[in-house]
C-alpha cells in the first residue's frame, strides 16, 4: 500500500520562490513537445517540473526515481497543467510518499483535462475566434490581433495563476495531513483508480459500425448488441486485453503497431 | 514565388510548434489569413479568407486526443490557394480541406513512431540525466517545425490545386482507418497506469468509476468527486479504526 522506496536524503528541501515559479510556468509551454501515443505529455511533464525536481532531491538516487516515475503514463489540459505542477512540486519538495504523489498526480489530470476542453476549448476559443473572424471578413485588420490579445490574456492569465495557486495550496494541504502518508497514499490511489475507470469509458473511442443485414432484418451490432450487453464494452475489454499483454512482458510499442493495424483492418473491412 | 513559398514554409513550421507547443492560438487561420496575407500581398483577400476558414475550423478542436483535419495545414494552403488563385473562399476551403486530413494522418503516424523515443527518455530518468530529457523534447520541437514547413512549402512551390489531386489519391481507408486508431490509442496509456497503480483491493474503485462513466456517461470531474467521497469517507473509518488489526492488514497487503 505504502511505497517501498525509502529516500536516501528525506530531509524537506528548500521552498520555491516566485521567479522559479514563473520559469517553472514557461516551462510549462514545452508539455506537448514530445507528444505520443505511448505516454503522451509524459517527457513533456517531466520537463515542465525538472528544474522544480532538481531543487527536491540533491541527492541522485532520490532524484532518478523520481523522474523515473514521473516518465510514467501521463495527460491533461495544457492550461491547467501548472495546477498540478505546483501541488506535485510542493509534494516532492517535502520528500512525500511516492506513491501518494503518484496518485494525487494521476487524481488531478483527469479531471483538469475535462475542465480544460470545456473551459478553453468550447467557450474561450469559439467566443474570441468568432469574433477576430467576423471582424477579418469585412477585411478588418484589427479582428486576427483582437483575437490573439484576448486569447492570451486569458491563456497566460490561467497559467500563472494556477501555478501560484497549486503550489500554495499543495504547501498548506501537505502541513496539514503531514502525519498521515499511509492513509494519504491510499486515498489517492483510490480516487485515481476511480478516475481511471472513467477515464478508459470516455476516451477510448472503438465502436464497431456495421449493420448485420438478413433480408428485412437489420442488426446495428454497436447500438443492438454490443451496448445492450453493456456500454463500453470494447473500449474496457480493449484495455484490460493490453493491461494483460503488458503484465505478460510485452512491449508497449508492439502494443501500438497493434492497435494501427486493428484500425486500418476495421477501416478496410468497413466495420469500424 | 520560391521567396514567397520559403517565408510561407516559416511561419507554418512556427505555427506547426504552436498547435502543440505553446498554444498561443497564432495557428488559427484567422492569423495564418494575416500572415500569409501580407507575404503574398494581398491582406484583405487573406483576411477573408483566413476568416472564413476560421469559421470552418471553429468546432473542430483537439478534445480528448482525437484529432481533427489540421487546422496549420488548412489555413496556411486555404489562404494561399485562396489569394493565389482568385477563387471564392469556398473554393479554397475544398482545397485546404483534403491537405488538412492528410496531415492529421501523418501527425497520428509521428505521434506513434515517437513512442520509442520514450524509452530512450526512461534511460535518461534512471541516470537523473536532465539534459537528455530537455533534448529529447527539443528534438520533438524540430521535427515538428521541419514536418509543417516541408508540407506547406512543397503544395505552394508547385501548385496547391495538382497537389490537392494528388492528395486526394490516397486511399479513403488508411486514413479513416488512422484516424480510428487514433482513437483507441489512449488505451494503451490506461492500461500502462493500471499495470502501475492496480492491485486487488483497488479494482472496486475502477469498476465505480467505469460504472459512472459507461452507464450514467457522468462526466470525469463528476467522477473523482465521487472518487474523493469513497477516499475521504475510506481516510476518517481507518483513522478511527484501532491501528493494531490495520497493521496486520497492511503487512498483508504488501
Amino acid at each position: 500500500m505504502v511505497s517501498n522506496y525509502e529516500y536516501q536524503d528525506p530531509t524537506p528541501s528548500e521552498r520555491l520562490n516566485p521567479k522559479q515559479l514563473r520559469m517553472l510556468t514557461f516551462r510549462s509551454l514545452l508539455l506537448q513537445a514530445s507528444f505520443n501515443y505511448e505516454r503522451m505529455q509524459a517527457a513533456g511533464w517531466l520537463y515542465s517540473i525538472l528544474p522544480g525536481l532538481r531543487q527536491a532531491h540533491k541527492n541522485k538516487k532520490d532524484l532518478s526515481k523520481a523522474m523515473k516515475d514521473h516518465m510514467e503514463f501521463f495527460n491533461t489540459h495544457p492550461f491547467l497543467v501548472t495546477f498540478i505542477m505546483g501541488i506535485i512540486l510542493a509534494m516532492e519538495q517535502n520528500k512525500e510518499d511516492r506513491e501518494a504523489i503518484r496518485g494525487i498526480k494521476v487524481a488531478t489530470m483527469g479531471p483538469l483535462g475535462g475542465i480544460g476542453d470545456a473551459l478553453f476549448f468550447l467557450t474561450l476559443l469559439p467566443i474570441t475566434a468568432s469574433i477576430g473572424a467576423s471582424l477579418a471578413i469585412e477585411g478588418n485588420i484589427l479582428g486576427p490581433i483582437i483575437f490573439v490579445v484576448m486569447f492570451n490574456i486569458i491563456h497566460f492569465g490561467t497559467r500563472f495563476g494556477l501555478m501560484k495557486f497549486g503550489y500554495e495550496a499543495g504547501v498548506s494541504a501537505i502541513a496539514k495531513l503531514k502525519e498521515s502518508t499511509q492513509q494519504i497514499s491510499r486515498a489517492a490511489s483510490i480516487v485515481g483508480l476511480t478516475v481511471v475507470g472513467g477515464l478508459i469509458a470516455t476516451y477510448v473511442a472503438f465502436n464497431i459500425d456495421y449493420v448485420w443485414v438478413s433480408g428485412d432484418a437489420e442488426l446495428d451490432i454497436q447500438s443492438e448488441v454490443l451496448d445492450a450487453i453493456m456500454p463500453g464494452l470494447l473500449p474496457i475489454a480493449y484495455t484490460l486485453l493490453v493491461y494483460w499483454l503488458l503484465k505478460k512482458g510485452r512491449s508497449p510499442l508492439v502494443l501500438i503497431g497493434l492497435t494501427v493495424v486493428v484500425g486500418l483492418l476495421g477501416s478496410f473491412l468497413g466495420i469500424m | 514565388m520560391l521567396m514567397e513559398a520559403i517565408l510561407i514554409a516559416l511561419w507554418a513550421g512556427i505555427i506547426g510548434i504552436d498547435l502543440y507547443v505553446g498554444l498561443t492560438h497564432i495557428h488559427r487561420p484567422v492569423v495564418s489569413g494575416l500572415v500569409v496575407g501580407l507575404i503574398l500581398g494581398d491582406v484583405t483577400t487573406g483576411l477573408i479568407v483566413g476568416g472564413t476558414l476560421e469559421l470552418i475550423w471553429m468546432g473542430m478542436v483537439p478534445l480528448a486526443g482525437a484529432q481533427p483535419p489540421n487546422v496549420v495545414i488548412g489555413g496556411v494552403i486555404g489562404t494561399a490557394f485562396g489569394i493565389l488563385s482568385g477563387q471564392d473562399p469556398n473554393v479554397a476551403v475544398g482545397v485546404a480541406i483534403p491537405f488538412a486530413v492528410a496531415v492529421q494522418a501523418l501527425i497520428t503516424l509521428f505521434f506513434t513512431a515517437f513512442s520509442p523515443v520514450m524509452h530512450k527518455a526512461d534511460e535518461y530518468a534512471l541516470d537523473a540525466n536532465y539534459r537528455g530529457i530537455e533534448r529529447i523534447n527539443y528534438l520533438g520541437v524540430t521535427i515538428l517545425f521541419v514536418f509543417n514547413a516541408l508540407i506547406a512549402f512543397l503544395p505552394i512551390y508547385f501548385g496547391a490545386s495538382q497537389a490537392a489531386t494528388i492528395v486526394e489519391t490516397i486511399p479513403e481507408w488508411i486514413i479513416d482507418g488512422l484516424g480510428i486508431a487514433g482513437g483507441i490509442l489512449p488505451a494503451i496509456g490506461f492500461a500502462m497506469l493500471l499495470k502501475i497503480m492496480l492491485k486487488k483491493e483497488y479494482v472496486m474503485f475502477m469498476i465505480v468509476g467505469f460504472v459512472l462513466a459507461a452507464y450514467l456517461n457522468m462526466p470525469i470531474l463528476a467522477i473523482a468527486l465521487i472518487g474523493l467521497s469513497i477516499a475521504l469517507y475510506d481516510f476518517y473509518k481507518s483513522k478511527q479504526d484501532p491501528p493494531a488489526p490495520r497493521e496486520e492488514e497492511i503487512t498483508d497487503g504488501i
